[in-house]
């Protein structure tokens, strides 16, 4: 019995479909409600009614969908309920506590009336899910992408996404590569860096928002940063990396890198 | 991405399909295996069934083609089409590769 016990093969983990969390006002402390605010911008904290349990209005301040492990099903179906945030959790960690970790800080909106979404994944998650044609696709449902511009539009958001993977989450130089057997090296390096934890744990997140004249995406890690001049000017004759801003510039309206190299803030004109 | 070998006493052709892109290092250790067993010969990467390729799968291409050359072969690229075609063009690969319609 214990033989044949042991060659079944193992069940697959559960799959948790995506679920609704709603940042109530009274359910959310004050502190944590504010800093969200400040970190996505565009909604703002009402002022405590007496006549509402805990005080706050019970409208949501936050529609978002939260998911405990991502992947491309889980992303789309939670984008189809079209929530402002789309959060991969990551295992081991609630809704709350998640909520609670520190996020690399979005840009602050200028105009807070435009709509958008934001999409927070783990580096472990992200790093095979084709991140950018997900955020195209979700783009395109919601009728903001022109499909003659998405060819350019995806190409510079999975630059920026790789950048902030590789380069960012995982730390990686491409300096290996243009040694002898280079690729190699980096090869075992990626593979090492995927099996550490803390690594892939570090969030990827895109922040899109539009209004009638552009589209502007925020990609944003936690990792070390780079100097984005000396990365901007990489990529030309026979080197085996750096190209990803030769594309980025050439094809976005804008290329903005803030943050010490942790933001890549691209925009297109509509 | 997913390749496809042909030999010919002249010519390695590989066939790629799907997407070359930054998750792919494997693959290309496992094409840099086929170029050292080719033995010198002509090397001749077909991206007509690709779909994407990004800025680490013309890295890739780059590495290609100095393994193919320094076992004494010359690598050659052709079928390019589409995003393939303007991701070549936007690095300007053709003027370091050869790049066969």
């Amino acid at each position: 019995m214990d033989a044949a016990f042991s060659e079944t093969p193992p069940m697959p983990p559960p799959v948790s479909p995506p679920r609704a969390f709603s940042l109530l006002r009274d359910r959310v402390p004050a502190d944590m409600a504010a800093r969200l605010v400040a970190r996505i911008g565009g909604i703002e904290v009402g002022e405590p009614d007496p006549g509402e349990p805990g005080g706050f209005p019970a409208e949501p301040a936050v529609e978002a969908q939260l998911i405990d492990r991502a992947d491309r099903d889980l992303i789309r179906a939670a984008f189809g309920r079209s929530p402002f945030l789309t959060v991969e959790l990551g295992e081991g960690t609630d809704g709350p506590a998640a909520l609670l970790d520190d996020w690399s800080a979005a840009p602050a909106a200028e105009h807070p009336c435009r709509p958008g979404f934001y999409l927070s994944l783990t580096t472990g998650s992200a790093y095979g899910l084709q991140c950018a044609v997900l955020v195209c696709d979700e783009l395109a449902r919601r009728g903001v992408l022109d499909p003659h511009r998405r060819s350019d539009m995806e190409l510079c958001l999975h630059e920026a996404v790789v950048n902030a993977i590789v380069h960012g989450n995982l730390g990686l130089s491409s300096a290996a590569k243009g040694e002898p057997g280079g690729y190699r090296r980096f090869s075992e390096m990626m593979r090492a860096r995927l099996g550490d934890p803390a690594m892939i744990r570090r969030r990827l997140d895109i922040f899109c928002r539009w209004d009638n004249r552009s589209i502007t995406i925020a990609v944003l890690d936690q990792g070390g940063g780079f100097d984005a001049v000396l990365a901007a000017a990489g990529g030309g004759g026979t080197a085996r990396s750096g190209r990803g801003f030769v594309f980025m510039r050439a094809l976005a309206s804008r290329v903005t890198v803030t943050d010490g190299g942790r933001c890549t803030i691209l925009q297109f004109d509509r | 991405m997913e390749f496809k070998k042909t030999a010919t006493a002249e010519a390695t052709e590989l066939s790629l399909s799907g997407r070359l892109e930054f998750t792919d290092h494997d693959a290309l250790r496992d094409i840099i295996g086929i170029v050292e067993q080719s033995g010198g010969k002509r090397f001749v990467l077909n991206l007509a069934d690709l779909a994407f390729i990004d800025s680490a799968g013309l890295g890739m291409l780059l590495i290609l083609q100095e393994e193919v050359e320094s076992h004494g072969g010359a690598l050659a690229v052709r079928g390019a089409a589409g995003d393939v075609k303007r991701s070549i063009d936007l690095a300007r690969i053709g003027e370091i590769i050869t790049i066969e319609d």
